[in-house]
Protein backbone atom coordinates (compact mmCIF):
# COMPACT_ATOMS: atom_id res chain seq x y z
CA UNK A 1 0.00 0.00 0.00
CA UNK A 2 1.12 3.23 -1.12
CA UNK A 3 2.20 5.74 1.75
CA UNK A 4 -0.37 8.65 0.71
CA UNK A 5 -0.10 10.35 4.01
CA UNK A 6 3.84 10.63 2.77
CA UNK A 7 2.81 11.42 -0.70
CA UNK A 8 0.28 13.98 -0.01
CA UNK A 9 3.25 15.95 2.70
CA UNK A 10 5.21 15.91 -0.69
CA UNK A 11 2.70 17.25 -2.91
CA UNK A 12 2.34 20.63 -0.86
CA UNK A 13 5.88 20.52 -0.17
CA UNK A 14 6.86 20.55 -3.53
CA UNK A 15 4.32 23.28 -4.55
CA UNK A 16 5.23 25.68 -2.10
CA UNK A 17 8.29 26.62 -3.56
CA UNK A 18 7.14 26.07 -7.38
CA UNK A 19 8.60 29.37 -7.90
CA UNK A 20 12.37 28.72 -6.66
CA UNK A 21 12.67 25.33 -8.16
CA UNK A 22 10.65 25.15 -11.23
CA UNK A 23 9.90 21.56 -10.73
CA UNK A 24 6.36 20.45 -10.36
CA UNK A 25 4.09 17.40 -9.14
CA UNK A 26 0.53 17.25 -9.66
CA UNK A 27 -1.79 14.16 -9.76
CA UNK A 28 -2.95 13.32 -13.11
CA UNK A 29 -6.84 12.74 -10.90
CA UNK A 30 -8.06 13.54 -7.85
CA UNK A 31 -9.01 9.68 -7.21
CA UNK A 32 -5.45 8.20 -7.79
CA UNK A 33 -2.48 9.29 -6.08
CA UNK A 34 -0.34 6.79 -7.10
CA UNK A 35 -0.53 8.05 -11.00
CA UNK A 36 1.49 11.65 -11.48
CA UNK A 37 2.82 14.18 -13.75
CA UNK A 38 5.71 16.09 -12.76
CA UNK A 39 7.50 18.66 -14.76
CA UNK A 40 11.21 19.94 -15.04
CA UNK A 41 12.15 22.94 -16.82
CA UNK A 42 15.70 22.08 -19.23
CA UNK A 43 18.62 23.32 -17.24
CA UNK A 44 20.06 26.30 -18.13
CA UNK A 45 23.23 26.82 -20.48
CA UNK A 46 22.14 23.18 -22.04
CA UNK A 47 20.51 22.54 -25.34
CA UNK A 48 17.32 21.84 -23.19
CA UNK A 49 17.41 25.40 -21.94
CA UNK A 50 13.64 27.27 -22.64
CA UNK A 51 12.05 23.75 -22.63
CA UNK A 52 9.53 22.19 -20.08
CA UNK A 53 9.63 18.56 -20.02
CA UNK A 54 6.92 16.42 -18.83
CA UNK A 55 7.64 13.05 -17.15
CA UNK A 56 5.00 10.35 -15.94
CA UNK A 57 5.31 8.96 -12.75
CA UNK A 58 3.67 5.84 -11.00
CA UNK A 59 4.28 4.95 -7.38
CA UNK A 60 4.53 1.42 -6.70
CA UNK A 61 2.44 0.02 -3.91
CA UNK A 62 5.78 -0.44 -1.83
CA UNK A 63 6.67 3.02 -1.85
CA UNK A 64 8.54 4.87 -0.57
CA UNK A 65 10.83 1.45 0.18
CA UNK A 66 11.37 0.98 -3.41
CA UNK A 67 11.79 4.02 -6.26
CA UNK A 68 9.18 5.82 -8.19
CA UNK A 69 9.22 5.23 -11.57
CA UNK A 70 9.44 7.49 -14.02
CA UNK A 71 9.48 8.38 -17.73
CA UNK A 72 9.42 11.47 -20.17
CA UNK A 73 6.15 11.59 -22.26
CA UNK A 74 8.15 14.84 -24.13
CA UNK A 75 10.36 13.46 -26.68
CA UNK A 76 13.86 14.19 -25.40
CA UNK A 77 17.01 13.95 -27.42
CA UNK A 78 19.94 12.65 -24.45
CA UNK A 79 21.85 9.52 -24.37
CA UNK A 80 20.37 8.16 -21.21
CA UNK A 81 16.68 9.11 -22.06
CA UNK A 82 15.15 6.75 -24.83
CA UNK A 83 14.03 8.89 -27.82
CA UNK A 84 11.67 6.15 -28.47
CA UNK A 85 10.03 5.39 -25.18
CA UNK A 86 11.30 8.44 -22.70
CA UNK A 87 12.80 5.73 -20.40
CA UNK A 88 15.46 7.05 -18.33
CA UNK A 89 18.63 5.43 -17.32
CA UNK A 90 19.53 6.85 -13.87
CA UNK A 91 20.85 4.49 -10.88
CA UNK A 92 18.82 6.55 -8.00
CA UNK A 93 15.38 5.40 -9.85
CA UNK A 94 16.80 2.09 -9.84
CA UNK A 95 19.11 0.00 -7.16
CA UNK A 96 20.21 3.40 -5.93
CA UNK A 97 16.83 4.53 -4.79
CA UNK A 98 16.64 5.60 -0.94
CA UNK A 99 13.72 6.14 0.89
CA UNK A 100 15.16 9.69 1.98
CA UNK A 101 14.65 10.34 -1.27
CA UNK A 102 11.58 12.36 -2.30
CA UNK A 103 9.80 13.29 -6.17
CA UNK A 104 11.20 16.50 -6.12
CA UNK A 105 14.64 15.32 -5.59
CA UNK A 106 14.28 12.51 -7.90
CA UNK A 107 12.82 15.16 -10.34
CA UNK A 108 15.81 17.34 -9.84
CA UNK A 109 18.32 14.52 -10.13
CA UNK A 110 16.67 13.58 -13.55
CA UNK A 111 16.93 17.63 -14.59
CA UNK A 112 20.50 17.54 -13.65
CA UNK A 113 21.40 14.07 -15.81
CA UNK A 114 19.99 16.98 -18.43
CA UNK A 115 23.16 18.53 -17.82
CA UNK A 116 25.22 15.77 -17.11
CA UNK A 117 24.60 13.44 -19.70
CA UNK A 118 26.82 10.00 -19.04
CA UNK A 119 27.69 8.47 -22.52
CA UNK A 120 29.38 5.40 -21.77
CA UNK A 121 25.80 3.70 -19.34
CA UNK A 122 23.50 4.88 -22.31
CA UNK A 123 19.70 4.19 -22.64
CA UNK A 124 19.78 5.23 -26.32
CA UNK A 125 22.69 3.71 -28.28
CA UNK A 126 21.86 5.75 -31.18
CA UNK A 127 22.21 8.98 -29.55
CA UNK A 128 25.00 8.04 -27.08
CA UNK A 129 27.12 7.63 -30.07
CA UNK A 130 26.00 10.38 -31.88
CA UNK A 131 27.39 12.50 -28.62
CA UNK A 132 30.47 10.70 -28.23
CA UNK A 133 31.48 10.99 -32.32
CA UNK A 134 30.29 13.93 -33.28
CA UNK A 135 28.96 16.16 -30.47
CA UNK A 136 28.25 19.09 -32.41
CA UNK A 137 25.43 17.62 -34.59
CA UNK A 138 24.34 15.83 -30.96
CA UNK A 139 23.54 19.71 -29.44
CA UNK A 140 21.87 20.42 -33.03
CA UNK A 141 19.35 17.33 -32.47
CA UNK A 142 19.07 18.41 -29.16
CA UNK A 143 18.05 21.64 -29.43
CA UNK A 144 16.23 21.55 -32.15
CA UNK A 145 13.99 18.20 -30.43
CA UNK A 146 13.63 21.11 -27.35
CA UNK A 147 12.54 23.45 -29.58
CA UNK A 148 9.74 20.64 -31.33
CA UNK A 149 8.61 19.08 -28.66
CA UNK A 150 9.77 21.22 -24.76
CA UNK A 151 8.56 24.36 -25.97
CA UNK A 152 5.03 25.31 -24.47
CA UNK A 153 4.09 26.71 -28.14
CA UNK A 154 4.53 23.16 -29.40
CA UNK A 155 2.39 21.06 -26.81
CA UNK A 156 -0.13 19.63 -28.44
CA UNK A 157 0.84 20.98 -31.64
CA UNK A 158 -0.59 17.96 -33.58
CA UNK A 159 -3.91 18.65 -31.80
CA UNK A 160 -3.92 21.87 -33.25
CA UNK A 161 -2.92 20.33 -37.05
CA UNK A 162 -5.24 17.80 -36.33
CA UNK A 163 -8.13 20.27 -36.36
CA UNK A 164 -6.92 22.73 -39.10
CA UNK A 165 -6.51 19.80 -41.52
CA UNK A 166 -10.19 19.00 -40.49
CA UNK A 167 -11.21 22.25 -41.81
CA UNK A 168 -10.15 21.23 -45.10
CA UNK A 169 -6.33 22.64 -45.17
CA UNK A 170 -3.46 20.62 -46.12
CA UNK A 171 -1.14 19.02 -43.51
CA UNK A 172 1.71 20.52 -44.33
CA UNK A 173 0.52 24.10 -44.72
CA UNK A 174 -1.41 23.88 -41.53
CA UNK A 175 1.62 22.93 -39.42
CA UNK A 176 4.15 25.44 -41.14
CA UNK A 177 1.59 28.25 -40.43
CA UNK A 178 2.01 26.93 -36.93
CA UNK A 179 5.24 26.84 -36.35
CA UNK A 180 5.22 30.58 -38.27
CA UNK A 181 2.88 32.32 -35.59
CA UNK A 182 4.06 30.77 -32.47
CA UNK A 183 1.46 27.66 -32.12
CA UNK A 184 -1.60 30.19 -31.96
CA UNK A 185 -4.20 28.09 -33.64
CA UNK A 186 -6.36 31.53 -34.30
CA UNK A 187 -3.58 33.31 -35.67
CA UNK A 188 -2.58 30.08 -37.74
CA UNK A 189 -5.97 29.85 -39.38
CA UNK A 190 -6.21 33.78 -40.05
CA UNK A 191 -2.71 33.06 -42.02
CA UNK A 192 -3.85 29.93 -43.71
CA UNK A 193 -7.27 32.12 -44.89
CA UNK A 194 -5.41 34.73 -45.84
CA UNK A 195 -2.94 33.05 -48.18
CA UNK B 1 7.71 28.99 63.09
CA UNK B 2 6.11 26.03 61.70
CA UNK B 3 3.70 26.35 58.70
CA UNK B 4 1.44 23.62 58.13
CA UNK B 5 0.31 23.15 54.79
CA UNK B 6 -2.47 20.56 53.72
CA UNK B 7 -2.74 19.81 49.85
CA UNK B 8 -6.25 18.98 48.72
CA UNK B 9 -4.94 18.05 45.41
CA UNK B 10 -2.02 18.89 42.70
CA UNK B 11 -2.04 18.25 38.98
CA UNK B 12 1.65 17.77 37.43
CA UNK B 13 2.40 18.18 33.74
CA UNK B 14 5.20 16.33 31.99
CA UNK B 15 6.17 17.04 28.17
CA UNK B 16 8.48 14.48 26.57
CA UNK B 17 9.95 14.36 23.28
CA UNK B 18 12.41 12.49 21.20
CA UNK B 19 16.11 13.06 21.52
CA UNK B 20 16.92 13.34 18.03
CA UNK B 21 18.78 15.72 16.26
CA UNK B 22 16.19 15.90 13.16
CA UNK B 23 12.38 16.63 13.84
CA UNK B 24 11.01 14.67 11.48
CA UNK B 25 11.86 11.01 9.76
CA UNK B 26 13.36 10.57 6.69
CA UNK B 27 12.00 7.63 5.63
CA UNK B 28 7.88 8.43 6.48
CA UNK B 29 8.62 12.39 6.56
CA UNK B 30 6.17 12.07 10.08
CA UNK B 31 7.45 14.15 13.23
CA UNK B 32 9.79 12.11 15.41
CA UNK B 33 7.11 13.23 18.27
CA UNK B 34 3.95 11.81 16.29
CA UNK B 35 4.10 8.07 15.13
CA UNK B 36 5.14 6.40 11.94
CA UNK B 37 2.07 5.80 9.62
CA UNK B 38 1.00 2.62 10.71
CA UNK B 39 0.52 3.42 14.59
CA UNK B 40 -1.69 5.02 16.15
CA UNK B 41 -0.09 6.75 19.14
CA UNK B 42 3.25 8.14 19.90
CA UNK B 43 5.78 7.11 22.45
CA UNK B 44 6.79 3.42 23.51
CA UNK B 45 4.68 1.66 21.09
CA UNK B 46 6.54 3.67 18.03
CA UNK B 47 9.97 3.73 19.47
CA UNK B 48 13.02 5.44 17.56
CA UNK B 49 15.79 3.38 16.58
CA UNK B 50 19.45 5.11 16.35
CA UNK B 51 21.90 3.35 13.38
CA UNK B 52 26.00 3.39 13.99
CA UNK B 53 25.93 6.36 11.46
CA UNK B 54 24.00 8.10 14.01
CA UNK B 55 21.04 8.74 11.43
CA UNK B 56 17.42 8.03 13.51
CA UNK B 57 14.23 6.41 12.24
CA UNK B 58 11.26 5.27 13.46
CA UNK B 59 11.29 1.42 14.16
CA UNK B 60 8.66 0.22 11.99
CA UNK B 61 10.10 2.49 9.25
CA UNK B 62 13.49 1.27 9.25
CA UNK B 63 12.94 -2.60 9.97
CA UNK B 64 10.50 -2.10 6.92
CA UNK B 65 13.08 -0.29 4.50
CA UNK B 66 16.24 -3.39 5.98
CA UNK B 67 13.42 -6.04 5.19
CA UNK B 68 12.81 -4.69 1.67
CA UNK B 69 16.50 -5.05 0.78
CA UNK B 70 17.88 -8.54 -0.31
CA UNK B 71 21.27 -7.72 0.30
CA UNK B 72 22.56 -5.47 3.17
CA UNK B 73 20.66 -2.33 3.80
CA UNK B 74 22.32 0.61 3.59
CA UNK B 75 21.11 3.60 5.90
CA UNK B 76 18.57 6.01 3.93
CA UNK B 77 20.69 9.45 5.07
CA UNK B 78 24.16 8.71 4.26
CA UNK B 79 23.82 5.41 2.32
CA UNK B 80 26.61 3.82 5.06
CA UNK B 81 25.64 0.32 5.52
CA UNK B 82 22.93 -0.15 8.35
CA UNK B 83 23.70 -1.22 11.47
CA UNK B 84 21.93 -0.70 14.56
CA UNK B 85 23.73 0.90 17.47
CA UNK B 86 24.25 -1.24 19.83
Amino acid sequence: MVDFARVQKELQECSRDIERSGIKVVPKSDANLACLLGTIPGPIGTPYEGGTFQIDISLPDAYPFEPPKMQFTTKVWHPNISSQSGAICLDILKDQWSPALTLKTALLSVQALLSAPQPDDPQDAVVAQQYLRDYQTFVGTARYWTESFAKSSSIGIDEKVKRLVEMGFPEGRARSALETVGGDENLALETLCSG
Amino acid sequence: MKVKILLFWWHAVAAWTWDAQDETCGICRMAFDGCCPDCKLPGDDCPLIWGACNHAFHLHCILKWVNSQTSQAHCPMCRREWQFKG
